[in-house]
């Protein structure tokens, strides 16, 4: 088995957080927790390649890196792509994450990586990938690669997969049929006089769980500050330039409305398949609304307008999706310094 | 999040910021009262 794995420029024992804009680097054979990978692999595994690179760089240059890699590794004829365990660096994460799912997608040779549930990377591979558990103590590092050489054998060997606590990968959100003995009704009688009786028992449904997000601080004085308009409403000029989709949608237009003192439904459309998008198409104000805050920048009670407005449709959209989608609106909306956001939502 | 002051409830689905009932002006001053809400929202500290 000829497998290629990826760390970053701590793991590859170039240096801390001093070093993260390091590049990318393609060294033969195994270094550091490739080491381990290569002994706990047996069978003959061979680390044949480490990929190591800085995490500033790799997030900086993401598409680049992705890109080299998919080249350097593409006629290597690997059988198995390895990176991390990240446990909760969040650079390490996103780009484990992101080079795992291109060399599974692209090049079809399977993945596995590890990070801890708060990783940034977990939210947005999670559904496509195998990603085990790995806390946030590196010091268990062995006993983490033991539950990535495990899985990863069997991606090698097309041999099943189980159920998550069970190879200790984080959940994909999946769901598999399975032939149970007991029919419903009884199964859920039985969780609940476990329930009532204060024993054990193991819900079918898990409830999905969100991060907790800290609040922003208030704005100290709104007169000052610049002011921007998000909707999730659909909202986009007429041809609808950036096609953003009226359900699932997987990207956010910005809008000028530089010198505009009003929206009129004629330089408009909406793309939203959820909602009767008659009265906004009559008036956009409605959902964006241009005019109140254009007086209120007029008047002072507001800084500043934003010359722009961000649009997306947020209909039957997957979390994964939308968490992504946020992150990159939050990521321009403090670049172009803006001090606070009005969202609206249909 | 439910009751989070930091919510500001609109007028309606089809019309956030609006509403198709009422005459232009009378709108227009509904949509003010609903942005000067949302401003002071912004002001205050968030109670989750």
């Amino acid at each position: 088995m000829k497998v290629i794995h990826y760390l970053n420029q701590f793991f590859g024992g170039i240096g801390a957080e001093e070093q993260a804009g390091v590049g990318l680097e393609f060294r033969d054979g195994a270094v550091g927790p490739a080491k381990l990978m290569e002994q706990l692999l047996g069978d003959g595994a061979q680390v044949v390649m480490t990929i190591v690179c800085g995490d500033n760089y790799a997030v900086e240059h993401q598409e680049e890196v992705t890109a080299a890699v998919l080249l350097k590794i593409k006629d290597t004829g690997a059988d198995l792509f390895a990176a991390g365990p990240c446990f909760d660096a969040g650079r390490y994460g996103m780009v484990a994450g992101a080079l795992c799912a291109a060399v599974q997608d692209q090049l079809k040779i399977p993945a596995i990586t590890a990070m801890s549930g708060e990783n940034p990377g977990v939210d947005l591979y999670r559904e496509g990938l195998y990603i085990v558990d790995s806390g946030t103590n590196a010091g268990k590092t062995r006993d983490v690669l033991v539950k990535m050489a495990a899985i990863g054998r069997k991606l090698v060997g097309k041999d099943p997969i189980g159920l998550p606590a069970g190879e200790g990968y984080l959940p994909r959100g999946l769901l598999r049929d399975q032939l149970v003995e007991k029919r419903a009704s009884t199964r859920m009688v039985d969780m609940l006089l476990s329930k009532m009786r204060g024993e054990k028992f193991e819900s079918e449904m898990s409830p999905i769980s969100f991060a907790p997000v800290p609040m922003p601080a208030a704005v100290k004085d709104i007169s000052k500050a610049k002011v921007m308009v998000i909707t999730d409403g659909g909202l986009v000029p007429k041809g609808n330039p950036d096609k953003i989709q009226g359900t699932a949608a997987t990207n956010f237009g910005a809008y000028s409305v530089a010198g505009r003192d009003d929206l009129k439904g004629e330089d408009y459309e909406v793309s939203h398949g959820g909602y009767d998008t008659r009265f906004v198409q009559e008036d956009p104000d409605r959902l964006v609304p241009l005019d109140a805050l254009r007086e209120m920048e007029k008047s002072g009670v507001i800084g500043k307008l934003h010359d722009e407005f961000l649009s997306t449709c947020g209909r039957s959209n997957p979390l994964s999706n939308t968490r992504r989608l946020g992150r990159e609106m939050a990521a321009k909306v403090k670049q172009e310094g803006v001090d606070c956001v009005i969202l609206t939502s249909t | 999040m439910v009751g989070s002051n930091r919510v500001v409830l609109g007028t309606g689905i089809v019309h956030v910021t609006g509403d198709a009932k009422l005459p232009p002006e009378d709108e227009k001053e509904l949509r003010r009262k609903l942005v000067q809400k949302a401003l002071d929202a912004l002001q205050s500290s968030a109670k989750s």
